[in-house]
Formats: structure tokens, sequence, C-alpha cells
């Protein structure tokens, strides 16, 4: 489902952000990926969402190889990921229904569709209710969990998260993962960026560690030690 | 493509382009006070080009050549008595090719007692001081021009001893005519500034509209929203913009027009003219609403494409 071949990324300031970096995500997979701070985690997730083009190597995407994509085909692209932000990246002059409905607005989508799939997806994150309700009036697990449902209320087959426990306390981080086991178990590619080392272990899923831009360990998920979530 | 996917294709557009539709009167409503401000400087702008129009075509619908405008009014001496003053009229009438209103001093003074309000006044004389007074106008034969005409009249009612003054209208009516050339060619040049203050208007705001929603743009763009539907609410925003503006012109204009229509079509009548205001016509007012608006979209489009280019050389919105 995702595919990195020799992918280096360098930015206009010259910092190395990735150094040849390969590894390959089947359909379904749910990977961790994490490393220090400045390791080049949100960098390789910006990759994926076009948001930024490699420097060299290959990266694709769903069939589709991103270094070759014109960059007015990116909306297309990311129409076919859920990107979960740490910063939730909500507009908060806007209710949840409407940030959550967007994706499938922009997809043009029959408002009555759009009624009935807002609705699924809050329940699954168990917001149920609360449409009507603004952003800035919710808890922060809360507002990540608004966050979530944008992401996956058009069910794209890829979800990806940058950091998304970060601002949360580890009894909400742990429901969290939960959330993002259960999408998974349904059929979702899920890849999430976190340097919470104990939860990641816990989940025992396969983990790519970054160190200064090069992938320094690929670890499967049952080779991992220690007690289970 | 096929015609099942072309037809699914096109029903998400539109249903794309009623949500962009909705959601720009949504922000135009919750922003009450800046759509307010922005429709009323564009309303003013627009109701000055559309008021000299309408002046200047309504006086173009004078007919410049009609005989009562060139009337001459010949005040005769006061030692005139009114067997004399009959014989000039009658000889103005049978020799010069000319229609002739005697009018006495005493109607001369009844008519000034109406139309001044000085009624009171005016018992104060004891002899009325008003001489008789004729009014000339020429019977135009066949292509003669009345500029020539009321010249004709002229030269030989000033060589006649009863005439004290010949008042001659006829060459305001040529200055006029003169003016309304020029004024309908600063319809077009007003038509061409205001029109392009107009755009300049919404492009600004848009402008400040779009710097005040960059993060929404960030967001939809991340979402996978592409140019067109983060651009569309934004080019409806500048339409309705325009369509209000446009309409609060005609509003205005409409106003003024109340107040002047009175003392203008009384002007008018007095030089013998059944004269009416032809406002602007039905098409007339759905052309300057859509005109607004699509002036207010071309506007918003401008802008919309500057900034929107300046958004993504930011990086704001991904750098590919
Ligand atoms: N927009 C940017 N411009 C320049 N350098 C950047 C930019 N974003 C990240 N970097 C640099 O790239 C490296 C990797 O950053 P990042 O991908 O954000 O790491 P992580 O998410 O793992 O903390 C860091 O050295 C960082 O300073
Ligand atoms: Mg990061």
């Amino acid at each position: 489902m995702i595919t990195f071949e020799q992918v280096s990324k360098r930015y206009e300031s010259g910092a190395m952000a990735l150094r040849e970096v390969s590894f390959h995500l089947e359909p379904g997979e749910m990977v961790f990926l994490t490393g220090h701070s400045g390791a080049g985690k949100s960098t390789l997730l910006r990759l994926i969402l076009m948001l930024e083009k490699a420097t060299r190597g290959q990266v694709i995407v769903d069939g589709r190889n991103l270094s070759k994509t014109q960059s007015r085909q990116a909306p297309r692209v990311r129409r076919r990921i859920g990107m979960i932000f740490q910063d939730h990246k909500l507009l908060n002059d806007k209710t949840v229904f409407d940030n959550v409905s967007l994706p499938l607005m922009i997809a043009g989508e029959r408002y009555p569709d759009i009624r009935k799939k807002v609705r699924a997806a809050l329940d699954k994150v168990g917001l149920s209710g609360k449409e009507k309700s603004w952003p800035m009036r919710l808890s922060g697990g809360e507002q990540q969990r608004v966050g979530i449902a944008r992401a996956i209320v058009g069910m794209p087959p890829v979800l990806l998260a940058d950091e998304p426990t970060g601002n949360l306390d580890p009894e909400l981080s742990r429901e969290l993962f939960g959330l993002f086991r259960q999408l998974n178990s349904q059929g979702v590619t899920v890849l999430v960026a976190s340097h919470d080392l104990a939860l990641i272990r816990s989940m025992r899923q396969r983990v790519l560690v970054l160190a200064q831009g090069k992938l320094a360990d690929d670890i499967s998920g049952s080779d991992i030690a220690g007690p289970a979530a | 493509m096929n015609r099942d996917s072309f037809r699914r294709r096109s029903r998400a557009w539109g249903r794309r382009q009623s949500y962009s539709f909705f959601s720009s009167l949504g922000t135009l409503l919750s922003h009450r006070l800046g759509t307010l401000m922005t429709v009323l400087v564009l309303g003013i702008a627009m109701a000055l080009p559309i008021g000299l129009y309408v002046t200047v075509s309504n006086l173009r619908t004078l007919d410049l050549q009609r005989e009562q405008w060139g009337t001459i009014t010949v005040f005769l001496n006061s030692e005139a008595a009114e067997a004399q003053v009959q014989e000039l009229a009658k000889l103005i009438n049978l020799d010069h090719q000319a229609s002739v209103e005697a009018i006495s001093p005493g109607q001369g003074m009844e008519q000034f007692r109406e139309a001044s309000g000085f009624g009171q006044t005016l018992d104060l004389f004891e002899d009325n001081p008003l001489p008789w007074v004729l009014l000339v106008t020429p019977r135009l034969s066949d292509g003669e021009d009345l500029g020539e005409a009321v010249a004709r009249l002229d030269a030989w009612l000033q060589e006649r001893a009863e005439v004290d003054l010949v008042q001659i209208d006829f060459k305001w009516l040529q200055r006029l005519a003169g003016l309304l050339e020029l004024g309908q060619a600063l319809v077009s040049v007003l038509s061409v500034m205001f029109s392009l203050a107009v755009v300049v208007v919404v492009a600004n705001t848009i402008r400040l509209d779009v710097a005040s929603r960059a993060e929404e743009i960030e967001v939809l763009s991340l979402v996978g929203a592409g140019n067109g539907f983060i651009r569309q609410p934004f080019l409806y925003s500048g339409f309705w913009y325009g369509l209000l503006g446009a309409m609060l012109a005609l509003v205005l204009f409409n106003l003024g027009l109340y107040y002047l229509q009175q003392p203008l079509e009384r002007l008018l009548d007095s030089y013998g003219n059944q004269f009416e205001v032809v406002n602007i016509g039905g098409s007339g007012l759905v052309l300057i609403v859509f005109a607004g608006g699509f002036l207010g979209f071309l506007g918003a489009w401008v802008s919309v494409q500057r900034y929107l280019r300046q958004l993504r050389k930011s990086g704001m919105l991904g750098r590919l």
C-alpha cells in the first residue's frame, strides 16, 4: 500500500530530513513510526500526503508513484488518505459536524449521505451527539477524536497519524491507540508516528525506527517483547 | 469516460457548487458589518455613473429641432399700444412664418404672481411696470434648421422700433447639446473608471478574506480540496458583493431621482415640453445588477488567484 524506495529528503535550508529510506507496507497493515525528535517522522508522513516532494527515490502510495505525479493531482491523492494531526487542524469557527463533513463536501457527496456518514464516524470515535458542539468547547482528547472522525469519514484506505497522543494523558492515549487498532481490524492501513515507546511496545505491531533521517530498524510485531496492552 | 461516470461526476460537481454557494452566503452573513461596509462603498461607486447615464440619456431624448425650443421672447417698448402690438403680431405671423402669442402687461403680472409667490408685494405697484411681450415661435419649412430660422427672426425683430429686447433661449439649448455630447463621453469614461473601482474594491475585500481564512484554506487543502473547491466560495462572495452593491446603487439612484424628478420636470415643462423622466427599464435593471455581480466576480477572481498563489509559495499548502 505504501512503498518507499531509497527516499531522501533535503529541505531548502539544507537539513537532510530523510536519507535513503526504504520500506513497504502491505494493505491492511498497522505500523508505528518512532524515533527521537527531528528524526524525520513528520517529513516521512508529509511525503506520503504530497505536502513535500522527495529529493531522491520513489514514494508509491496505493499504486501511484508520487515522484511522477503532478502537483495538481495532490488533492486526489490526499482524498485517499486520512490524516490525523498533533494540533488537530480543526476549524474553530465551524461546528463539529461541519469539520467532520469537509472531506465529503469536497467529494461532492449527497447531503443526506453526508449526514449519515458523519454521524457514523462520530459514533465510531465515541462522540455521538456532539455534532453541534464547537471544537473549542471540547477537551483535548475530544478534539483529537473529532480530527480522527474527519480522517475516517470518507473511508480512505490509508490512515496516517502524526504524534496523535502528543497532548493526551496515558489513559486517553491508550484508548486512542485501541481505536486505531479497531479501524485497522476493519481493513484500513494505519501508519502512526509517535515517540511514546512504552505505548508502542504494548501494541505489539510492526515498528519502523528512524534515527537522524535513516531507517535504523524495522521490527516485526512478533519480535516485540514486554507486556501486551 | 462512460456516460454513467460522467453523470456521477457532474452531479458531484453540482453539489460541490451548492456547498460553496451556501458557505459563501454563510460567510457574508456572519461578517454582517464588513459586508455592509463593502456593499455601501460599491453602491455609492456604482450609483454615480448610473445617475449620470440616466440624466444624459433623458436629456438626449429631447428633440432639439422641435419648434417650441426656438421660441423667442420679445419685450416691446413700454410706449407700444395694444393696436400696434397686434399689428406687429400679424406681420410676423404672415410674413415671417412664425406663430405669435401676445402677452399683455396684465397677463404677464398674473403669471408672475403665480410663479413667484410675491402676490402681496406686487400689489404695492400702482402702475403695472411690465411691457407687452410677444412669444414668437418659428414655423419651420421643410429642411429648415431651427437655428437659422431663429437667427432670421432675430435679425428682423432687432430692426423694429417697437422692440426693446429680444431674448433667445435657443443659444442656451445649443450649448446644452454640446454639453450632452460631453456628458455622454463622460458616462463612458466614468463607467469604465467606476467599474475598475468596483473590481479593485472587491479584490481588496477578498484579499483580506483570503488572508483571514488562511488557516481554513490550509485545512481544506490538507483534507484534499482542489483549487476549485477552495476558490469557489470566494468567487461567490465577490459575485454577491457586486450584485448587492449594484442593487444598493439602484436604490440610492432612485432615492436621488425621487428628489430631483419634480424640479427637473418643471424646468423642462417651462420650455413647452410635456417632459417625463424616463427611468431605467426592467431589462436595464437586470443588466446593471448582473453587471455588478460580474464585476465583483472578476475582482474576486483576480484576488483569489493571486493570493492563493502566494499562500502556496509560502509552503503552507505543501511544497511541491
Ligand atoms: N519545513 C522545514 N524546513 C526545513 N527543515 C525542516 C522542515 N521541517 C523539518 N525540518 C528538519 O528536518 C528534520 C526532520 O524533521 P521532522 O520530520 O519534523 O522530524 P520529527 O517529526 O521526527 O521530529 C529536522 O532536522 C528538522 O529541523
Ligand atoms: Mg514531527
